[in-house]
């Protein structure tokens, strides 16, 4: 855009300096923002190799340099059960939802059914139910199911999401049908055509489902707290146990702030490899939790 | 095809319906567990939440018959609930704009011709991917009185634990997060206005300033309202921060008292579930509603 301004004026040197003129406030503006976003995560990860005394200096550098606060957090706060208990819930409840959400979304794009539309509506519908409104039924039935303190009970209430079964759906919608009738035509049945021909068609749109789904897991506060915050600290997420460290020890900074880049660094770990998976689920699902 | 149906015309629509009814089955066989997950998790709890409301609801389940609306009249007369209901407005109030200025501001500027294009985008929406705990702890340090906030300020305001202070630190924190996402639904819509208005413009001599305002801001209208929908809702949600940032009391002087964080006290800490599930339905009405609204004026002619 800004070359085809530019380009249409080429000879008026007015512009052209107005051209400079703006290329120095966009890059003014695009440092400003950077040093924004770039200093807080530089602090945090600069503070939890400082002593308590030195993490309310204001410096980049520790001074003394201590792994102690990596060490207590390790060894004295049970961060290696929350980084398994979170490791595992975002895995199992990603892999439901790839799984899922892809049948599901499959059916709704490509197989004939009596109520079919009927049945979409109704998921568009959850769409509108909050968690706000959600947050008492649903304890009151996990507690009467004795799955509050479980696992299972978080698995259960996330096994798929209405958008990740929309966004599988509109991505399946746009797969021509060639491929699943080549497949009909080698005999395949109706599960052997999703799992072995459309499933791996869908792969971009199931690598950015799990990627979100992952990250959406791993950064889950509220549920958690619901399902496992009543004091049950072997169940306890790596947030859980961050938000325990910091309510515990307010002013334990540099073992609060190692807590936070454990709670960050997996998420920038997999957002830094798959970066153009986040861009484009986040635009065609249109939802961020 | 035509040849099958010549000559075996009965069979062949035997087999047809009985092709009909086996893609059905798979249909339905597929949805099955979605279907379920969403009629017990979503739907059937929105019945519930109000049938939960009408009674006396605690840790043991209801007790005695129903109530029906006292629940509702104990809300509408406690004024902390009142309090929430306030601060969660006010933030959504003071977020929104700011979120959706900042996204737009930096969706303009990545989508320049500049160099690294894709380095900046990731950089600016990384925030909204990391965890609001983690996010929400960072900033209690560099707000906290002794803080990196307070020595470039010369000041020693505990931003996030002063009642004043306390809301607009958190829609500061929240828009700061939330607007790289707001950045991409942005810079989705800046690259689908075709660029012939822009030529056209430039022929005319526009100022760039002039043709962001009268060309630009005015077709970006669909992304304006999805984004104020979208992150509106969103905006309503708010808990992790006031929860982090009180120890989930809602302090100080219930600066930090959100809708949520009223409906998860009143349940887990008051062990009233009548009242929280109360809670819980006047704040799906008030969002409902606003939606409405915001459909009705802002967005006319967005399909949605």
């Amino acid at each position: 855009m800004a070359q085809a301004v530019a380009g249409a004026q080429p000879y008026i040197p007015a512009r052209a300096r107005a051209d400079v003129a703006r290329k120095v406030i966009v890059y003014l503006a695009l440092l400003v923002i950077a040093l924004l976003f770039a200093i807080p995560f530089l602090w945090s990860i600069a503070t939890s190799f400082k002593t308590i005394p030195d993490s309310v200096n204001v410096s980049l550098i520790p001074h003394p340099w201590t792994t102690s606060a990596w060490r207590s957090i390790w060894h004295d706060y049970s961060f290696p059960t929350y980084i398994k208990n979170s490791v595992f819930l975002a895995v199992v409840v990603t892999a439901c939802n790839m799984f899922l959400g892809g049948l599901g979304g499959y059916a709704f794009a490509r197989l004939h059914f009596w109520g079919r539309e009927l049945l979409f509506l109704a998921v568009l519908g959850t769409l509108m139910v909050p968690d706000q409104l959600r947050l008492i039924p649903v304890f009151v039935m996990l507690t009467n199911w004795g799955l509050i303190q479980t696992f299972k009970g978080y698995i259960l209430i996330n096994l798929v999401t209405a958008t990740n079964l929309f966004f599988m759906r509109q991505y399946f919608l746009t797969i021509p049908k060639d491929f699943e009738e080549a497949a009909k035509l080698d005999g395949a049945g109706y599960f052997k055509t999703f799992w072995r021909v459309m499933l791996p068609l869908a792969l971009p749109a199931i690598a950015a489902l799990a990627i979100l789904q992952f990250q959406g897991t791993w950064n889950d506060f509220f549920w958690p707290l619901i399902i496992f915050g009543q004091g049950n600290p072997h169940l306890y997420t790596v947030q859980l146990g961050l938000a325990e460290l910091r309510f515990t020890y307010s002013t334990l900074w540099p073992e609060i702030m190692a807590g936070s880049v454990i709670a960050i660094l997996p998420i920038l770990a997999i957002f830094l490899a798959f970066q153009r998976f986040f861009v484009s689920g986040v635009v065609s699902s249109g939802v961020k939790g | 095809m035509t040849s099958a149906a010549t000559t075996a015309p009965v069979s062949r629509r035997d087999s047809l319906f009985g092709a009909r009814l086996r893609e059905a089955g798979w249909g339905y066989a597929f949805v099955l567990v979605p279907m379920a997950v969403f009629g017990l998790f979503f739907i059937y709890p929105f019945g519930y939440a109000i049938y939960i409301s009408f009674f006396h609801w605690g840790i043991l389940g209801k007790q005695g018959g129903t109530i029906w609306f006292h629940n509702y009249d104990l809300l509408w007369k406690d004024p902390i609930f009142h309090i929430a209901i306030k601060n969660t407005l006010e933030y959504t109030a003071g977020v929104l704009p700011l979120e959706m200025a900042v996204g737009l501001v930096m969706a303009i500027v990545v989508n320049q011709n500049i160099r690294a294009k894709n380095f900046w985008r990731a950089a600016f929406y990384f925030p909204s991917l990391a965890s609001s705990v983690a996010i929400t702890t960072i900033a209690l340090y560099l707000g906290a009185s002794d803080g990196l906030i307070n020595h470039a300020l010369g000041t020693t305001t505990p931003w996030f634990s002063t009642a004043g202070t306390v809301t607009w630190a958190i829609v500061v924190l929240n828009a700061w997060t939330t607007s790289g996402t707001v950045m991409l639904f942005y810079l989705a819509a800046l690259q689908s206005i075709p660029t012939d208005v822009y030529e056209a413009a430039a022929v005319d001599n526009t100022g760039t300033w002039r043709t962001f305002w009268k060309i630009t801001f005015p077709l970006l209208r669909p992304a304006h309202f999805f984004v104020m929908v979208v992150f509106g809702i969103g905006a309503l949600k708010v808990f992790d921060q006031q929860f982090i940032a009180s120890g989930g009391t809602g302090g100080p002087n219930n600066a930090t008292q959100t809708a949520v964080l009223y409906i998860y006290r009143e349940a887990f800490q008051a062990f009233d579930f009548g009242i929280a599930a109360a809670a819980g339905v006047v704040v799906f009405v008030i969002i409902f509603a606003l939606t409405l609204v915001q459909r009705l004026t802002v967005g006319r002619q967005e399909p949605l």
